[in-house]
């Protein structure tokens, strides 16, 4: 629909007249701003301004570099069926550098990267996907002979702003989880001086990358975001509160097995592992593919890939309690538990039968000649058994 | 009075009679405190355990039915009854007689915790009267019970925790979203929360056997100090903490 390859950018031309000249309507271009002002929940007469400004934005220089990672983020941003208004936006402002999307290879794309900081300089936006490992020297990642590190310090030297995509730059993701053999961290943890915004999820969706870049454009700041980092009009629910599941789960509706009855009839996922009550993250409302479906309206439990360190806490996927220590017999800690409890109440009954067998040795030890009603009432009126 | 001839440790394995004395222990808040928090605990452990495993899956049309909703409620509003009992315990550490302050939380003297290991091995050994005689709580006590504290506390945190994910902006949210990262992540708190569940099922059996055994042993009347709060005792018993 809206070809990048027939009318690429001019030097001087604003957004608003190269989405124009690539054949989005004012009505069309309208109704993205409304939408994105949906997302990031700014009311609907804020699209009239959104449009106004983004239309206005003479092309930002965005970096994205691509660090210790599967590209997958980069695939969710931009593969669609069919290219979006918001793909466009973003697609057309992200050409300066990008790893896997640009032409150019070699010295070439370096000297594409040098170019894009240099005049920019501290004004583009940087955006971050993948790790950046750190063991033996951040040998295990190296570009052009520069390490994960060198290129990330580098390009954030210059950046306005920093925004990590992808559950790899923002805490490391699967290379980091247990035992992290590269010695992979997330982008926060390598950038201290200027704010990190971090877009969860493994991958994230697109929608949010594309509504973070929208408000960066149009307040000229970067969105409120809780204490991971992550914006709050996309990640300030959990998935268990916004679920269309959620009347199963409050009604005691579980699905037991993934192909019992209950799963045909859609019911809550809890039992089979779902971790949608440890999410935080906007899927089910914004959902994937342009709101095709999501992971749990598929049937499956959410993974909770949206929070830190997910691979090691969220796993086994398919079960209520982490695996804690990799034994496995945390699965199985209600058995554990319901044996201790059990085997307390049979040591406190052996225990109670010990004692009574003391006490009736110690009963027999009293002189037969004991006096009764002389301070101690003689054995033979306790009654037996009950000590 | 007492008869010559038989020992005194053996005595003590029957019931006496003569004079008494009512020694208060306990007073009316600690004792109500306890029974509140016995059947707070009780609910939350069978409510908790359904929420980590909802063992009763309700058929039908969903509509119908609320009975996760209803267990996560009566859950919580136990857990309210629960954190209200540990606000008024912590009061009454302060505010309450020698045996209930803070104190008595823990055995601190060098006798006290050799009398814990004592107790401990009158107990090992079934030589009950080998064991030190404490009118309150003996060391090996105090340890339990502040340990079963420290659970109940470790229990409410992490409860707090997974109470304040519904709303970010809430006041519990705020409050307690340090111990996700605390534990290493949301599940670990879950987890926590969960298995420490079981340490009251293993404590309540070794709890009550106790009492019981205490009571028949020492014929002081030790299960109704938590309900009348006090003991019977000979006067001429010396204790150490008398």
């Amino acid at each position: 629909m809206f070809s990048s390859l027939a009318h690429p950018w001019t030097a001087g031309e604003s957004l608003g007249e190269h989405l124009e000249r690539r054949g989005v309507s004012r009505r069309d271009f309208l109704e993205f701003c409304g939408g994105l002002c949906a997302v990031l929940g700014l009311g609907k007469a804020a699209g009239v301004r959104m449009a106004e400004a983004l239309q206005a934005v003479k092309r930002p220089s965005v970096v994205w570099i691509q660090l210790q990672e599967c590209t997958g983020c980069v695939e969710s941003v931009i593969r669609t069926a069919e290219p979006t208004i918001g793909n466009l936006v973003l697609d057309t402002i992200s050409l300066d550098f990008s790893h896997t999307l640009m032409a150019a290879a070699g010295h070439q794309a370096e000297e594409a990267l040098q170019t894009a900081m240099a005049e920019n300089m501290g004004q583009y936006l940087l955006i971050v996907t993948g790790s950046v490992p750190l063991n033996d020297g951040g040998v295990y990642l190296t570009i052009a002979g520069r390490t994960a590190r060198t290129i990330l310090e580098e390009a954030a030297a210059g950046a306005a702003a920093v925004i990590a995509v992808g559950a790899c730059a923002h805490w490391g993701s699967v290379q980091a989880a247990r035992p992290n053999p590269t010695g992979a961290v997330g982008v926060s943890d390598i950038i201290k001086d200027k704010p990190v915004l971090n877009i969860a999820g493994c991958p994230p969706i697109g929608d949010v990358v594309t509504a973070t870049v929208a408000h960066y454009l149009m307040f000229g700041r970067l969105p409120a975001t809780d204490g991971d980092g992550r914006p709050l009009f996309a990640y300030g629910a959990r998935i268990h509160d916004q679920c269309p599941r959620r009347a199963n789960f409050d009604a005691g509706q579980f699905v037991e097995q993934f192909d019992d009855d209950n799963a045909r009839k859609a019911w809550c996922l809890y039992h089979v592992g779902c971790k949608g009550p440890a999410t935080f993250s906007p899927c089910p409302i914004f959902q994937w593919n342009g709101g095709t479906d999501w992971p749990i309206g598929a049937g499956h439990p959410c993974i909770g890939c949206t929070e830190r360190n997910f691979w090691d806490t969220m796993s086994p996927f398919y079960d209520r309690l982490p695996d804690v220590g990799g034994f496995g017999i945390e699965q199985n800690v209600d058995l554990i538990g319901a044996a201790l409890a059990a085997g307390a109440t049979a040591g406190v009954a052996t225990h109670a039968v010990m004692t009574a067998m003391h006490q009736r040795k110690l009963r027999r030890e009293l002189p037969v000649m004991d006096a009764p009603g002389a301070g101690n009432v003689p054995p033979s009126t306790t009654p037996s058994g009950k000590e | 009075m007492t008869t010559a001839t038989a020992r005194p440790r053996s005595r003590r394995a029957l019931p006496r009679e003569g004079d008494f004395r009512w020694v208060l222990l306990w007073g009316v808040p600690l004792r109500v405190m306890h029974w509140l928090a016995a059947a707070s605990i009780v609910v939350l452990a069978v409510t908790g355990l359904y929420i980590g495993k909802p063992y009763f899956i309700a058929g039908g049309d969903t509509a119908d039915h609320f009975l996760m909703g209803r267990v996560r409620f009566v859950h919580f509003v136990a857990g309210a009854v629960l954190v209200m009992t540990g606000i008024v315990r912590i009061y009454w550490l302060f505010a309450g007689n020698r045996f209930e302050r803070w104190h008595a939380l823990f055995p601190v003297s060098a006798k006290a915790i050799r009398h814990m290991a004592t107790q401990a091995w009158t107990y090992l050994t079934v030589t009950p009267e080998k064991a030190p005689r404490y009118l309150g709580h003996n060391p090996l006590q105090q340890m339990s019970y502040t340990s079963l504290y420290l659970v109940a506390i470790v229990e409410v945190v992490t409860g707090f925790a997974l109470y304040g994910q519904s709303n970010p902006s809430g006041i519990f949210y705020e409050a307690f979203n340090w111990i996700g990262p605390l534990l290493g992540g949301m599940p670990n708190v879950r987890f926590v929360h969960h298995t420490l569940t079981w340490v009251f099922a293993i404590y309540v059996p070794i709890h009550i056997y106790l009492a019981m055994r205490a009571d028949v042993l020492e014929h002081d009347s030790t299960i109704s100090s938590i309900i009348s709060g006090g003991r019977m005792v000979p006067p001429e018993e010396r204790f150490e903490d008398d």
